[in-house]
């Protein structure tokens, strides 16, 4: 009896989740996604994203704001902006992991003295990131980005922090090449 | 952004535009409209007689578009509340009819030729959904004011 409720009850938390996802792809894509699209790849981010920037998208200051002059309107207006605004953010930030460990893999395939324990290390973490985008993609559309907004600094400031080491893995694996292009 | 690391002569340009030109306007989002007003639509170089004149065209450029940059970030940053107070600043010193300049600004959204090229897609998306959010809570207040009368 236990086993049939579990299952029923596993069988609508799946069902919300799809439903989450399938709203929240609707929204990503509404009549606004024009922005910043042309000449740009997805993942492409000319210039990063700040965390003032991602603190502001995910701010409950202004959905206090909003609230506090009583327009039911505006309300769904705000929210709806603002769940597209922060959708648009995690795909973007999903596609730049994958750009960030496709450029690491080119790198990797150049390097001599490749490490195992690092390299499963840098994937373990590409994943826990690719998951952390997935998860906040289903929870902004279920709940609004206002209550996530500690879960999305944290994947900013740690894709921040990934990128830069990439930068420093990048450039040892280069001067590495050249030293040993320019040995005897 | 205000970090960002300016050569000498740019360094000067910038300061000049931002004592002679951008201190006489009383709100961020004018500053800002007027920066992307200096940029040609057909090839994005950006063009200030006077600033040009006093240094060179190439400085006077490149003073320009860090100044545009900086400008659009600083307004995509600020809260809601702020943005909303900062446009209608702007909308009394455009002299223009409120009702006439809301509709056209929800209709047409010139702000949208304020944002820098090369912009990253989520600060360009954010702004623009909160100048639509301010454009509505202004309308909404007016509305109100309407009513109450």
């Amino acid at each position: 009896m236990i086993g049939m409720w579990g299952a029923l009850a596993g069988g609508v938390v799946l069902l919300l989740v799809l439903l989450a996802w399938v709203q929240a792809e609707a929204l990503s894509k509404d009549s606004h996604s024009d922005w910043g699209a042309s000449g740009q790849e997805q993942g492409d981010r000319a210039e990063s994203c700040s965390l003032e920037i991602v603190s502001q998208v995910f701010s409950a200051r202004d959905s206090k704001f909003i609230s506090g002059l009583e327009s039911p309107g505006l309300e769904n207006l705000f929210r709806r902006e603002r769940t597209a605004v922060a959708l648009h953010w995690v795909q973007e930030t999903s596609a730049f992991i994958g750009k960030i460990m496709r450029r690491h893999l080119e790198a990797s395939r150049l390097s001599a003295d490749l490490e195992i324990a690092v390299e499963a290390r840098i994937f373990l973490r590409y994943a826990r990131l690719k998951l952390y985008c997935g998860i906040l993609f289903v929870l902004i559309g279920l709940l609004g980005p206002q209550r996530l907004a500690g879960t999305a600094l944290y994947a900013e400031r740690f894709i921040q922090r990934i990128g830069e080491g990439l930068v420093e893995f990048q450039l040892a694996a280069q001067l590495r090449e050249r030293d040993g292009s320019e040995s005897p | 952004m205000s970090a960002m690391v300016k050569p000498l002569p740019v360094q000067e340009a910038y300061e000049d535009l931002l004592q002679r030109s951008l201190s006489r306007i009383p709100c961020d989002l004018g500053r800002l409209l007027y920066l992307a007003s200096t940029r040609d639509y057909n090839t994005g170089n950006y063009h200030h007689d006077g600033l040009a004149d006093r240094f060179s065209l190439k400085v006077a450029r490149s003073a320009l578009e860090i100044a545009h940059r900086q400008s659009f970030y600083k307004v995509a940053a600020l809260s809601l509340e702020d943005l909303v107070r900062d446009l209608a600043a702007y909308l009394e010193s455009s002299r223009e009819n409120p009702e006439e300049f809301l509709r056209t600004w929800q209709r047409l959204e010139p702000y949208r030729i304020a944002i820098p090229m090369e912009v990253n897609p989520t600060v360009a998306r954010l702004f623009a959904s909160n100048v639509r959010l301010a454009l509505a809570v202004l309308r909404l207040r007016r509305e109100s004011s309407h009513s109450d009368r």
